[in-house]
């Protein structure tokens, strides 16, 4: 209850915060377009080059698949790596850690509090302005979207806020993770379907994206395609595997974590 | 000018001193960016394995434009790392120690830091720019085209970090709305040039000058093109000029936030 209460809390407040300072909104807007709006027209121009079809994807499909890339990382869960190391950098940590609350689970709310609310509106405005310039996928209106989106979007946040949890809390140990930092995230930026639709990828590198955690947290790319139909149980089964894994990574490591912290007052 | 170049060389011979003293930090920085930088090759390289060559931009020419990219971001975030911290800088009211310095006030805020991983840019962005002219059989004018490109675009880095940055002046947190249109400028650069054609490509060279940095280099390298030589020497330079317009229109626009702090 005590949880449920504190989460509440944090998303309010910081949905709030977003909500007071619009200018904020524009800037992440601002960001999508640089990003993912130069990439689709880039793919745009390439695909009517091969006659409208690469590797049996249409730019339809692909265009919606990078769109939920990018719009995932406007919920910047991994952004949890940068807090927790500058927690500890700065010494805040031990603030944190005298408080009646879990660190980890106040953390990685506050992350989900300062994304939600640029996610949810440029989510929907843009789903909306791709849908009238390119259209829907008829993948999309099968039964089994919808329910599998919403699956495969909740276990992949999880999945990524443990994994860059994991990065931040090395800082306990190495202190300035950043290295780690861009290495992890630069293999999700890879094998989630960033720059490159997975429609594209070679045989190999399809098979390190489906069995790797790094591409697992970005399954939600995968759920425009044709074969998405028939597989989303494997998808979501490796997808709730590595969140399993990482789950328990993160506690082991943040059990350690609080054994090795001396707080030395002041 | 010389003074100032002096100066601006010893802030950066001190800041990396300083910097070393961490030795690991420095060293995994140094790596873990040039590691970090691999993954555009791989993407983009990838790309044109599926796509195949589009409008006559090979996997080859992918690597120089990203070594063109990455050097001249390096040499800028690395040694002018202040330039970044500027909207940090005026919101905390550090600026007003800058002003008070004798020397050239851009100089001394570039050369206030110094980013380790930078260093990590500028040599992933050396070592693509060899193998670009190794892959293209690079003739000796070409090689001597790399270097003077490489110039070039670094003149163009500097001068567009220092237009966006001296937006921090109009803003009182400014860091969301610099970060924003650095990306802007800086996405477009590391992008697959041969898919900027037609209006995307006028408003990437002229607006936007994001093509001046990378892209065009490139195609003025495998083209021999004079003409388009002329134009982004012409570019930077008229980007140089506005961005300093543009910060000292800024700094006569700043207000000490009078904050009651000795040092630092």
């Amino acid at each position: 209850m005590k949880a449920i209460r504190l989460a509440h809390k944090i998303l309010r407040t910081l949905v709030r915060d977003r909500m007071y300072y619009p200018g904020r909104l524009l800037i992440d807007t601002f960001s999508i377009v640089a990003r993912c709006g130069v990439l689709l027209v880039l793919y745009w121009y390439v695909f009517r080059l091969n006659n409208g079809i690469i590797n049996n994807t249409t730019f339809i499909v692909a265009a919606w698949s990078m769109f939920f890339y990018f719009a995932f990382s406007v919920f910047r869960l991994r952004d949890i790596s940068r807090a927790i190391m500058q927690d500890v950098q700065s010494g805040n940590i031990e603030v944190l850690f005298s408080k009646p609350i879990s660190y980890l689970s106040y953390r990685m709310w506050w992350q989900v509090g300062e994304g939600l609310y640029p996610f949810l509106v440029i989510s929907f405005f843009g789903a909306i302005i791709l849908a009238s310039i390119v259209g829907i996928p008829a993948t999309m209106s099968t039964y089994v979207f919808i329910p599998t989106l919403v699956l495969v979007f909740l276990f992949g946040a999880i999945l990524s806020l443990a994994l860059y949890a994991t990065v931040g809390l090395l800082a306990f140990w190495i202190e300035d993770v950043s290295p780690l930092f861009w290495i992890v995230d630069k293999a999700v930026m890879i094998l989630g379907g960033s720059y490159l639709p997975v429609a594209l990828f070679p045989n190999f590198m399809y098979k390190i994206a489906l069995y790797s955690p790094f591409g697992a947290s970005q399954f939600i790319t995968h759920t425009v395609y044709g074969a998405w139909a028939i597989e989303w149980p494997v998808k979501i089964g490796i997808q709730i595997f590595w969140t399993f894994v990482f789950v328990i990574v993160v506690s082991i490591l943040f059990a350690k974590a609080r054994k090795k912290v001396s707080v030395n007052g002041g | 000018m010389m003074k100032e170049l002096r100066f601006a060389l010893y802030a950066t011979k001190k800041n990396i001193q300083g910097s070393a003293e961490l030795r690991t930090s420095f060293l995994t920085n140094i790596a873990g960016m040039a590691i970090n930088n691999t993954a555009f090759i791989i993407i983009w390289v990838f790309f044109v394995k599926s796509v195949g060559v589009v409008n006559g931009w090979t996997s080859a020419d992918i690597i120089g434009l990203l070594g063109f990219g990455t050097l001249s971001f390096g040499v800028v975030f690395s040694a002018a790392a202040g330039i970044r911290k500027l909207a940090d800088y005026v919101a905390n009211g550090r600026f007003d120690h800058f002003m008070l310095s004798p020397k050239n006030l851009l100089v001394r805020i570039a050369t206030s830091s110094f980013n380790a991983s930078g260093v990590g840019d500028i040599i992933f962005g050396i070592a693509c720019l060899t193998t670009y002219a190794l892959l293209i059989h690079a003739s000796i004018y070409q090689v001597l085209l790399i270097v003077l490109l490489i110039a070039i675009s670094t003149i163009m880095f500097l001068s567009i970090a220092v237009a966006i940055y001296s937006v921090s002046f109009l803003f009182t947190d400014a860091n969301p709305v610099t970060s924003g249109l650095f990306e802007l400028f800086f996405t477009p650069s590391i992008f697959h040039g041969g898919a900027f054609h037609g209006v995307t490509r006028v408003i990437f060279t002229f607006i936007v000058p994001s093509l001046v940095v990378g892209a065009l280099p490139v195609e003025i390298v495998r083209n021999i093109s004079l003409e388009k030589l002329l134009l982004v020497s012409v570019l930077s330079f008229v980007w140089f000029f506005v961005s300093l317009k543009l910060f000292s229109m800024g700094v006569k626009k700043y207000e000490s936030s009078n904050f009651m702090t000795f040092g630092g």
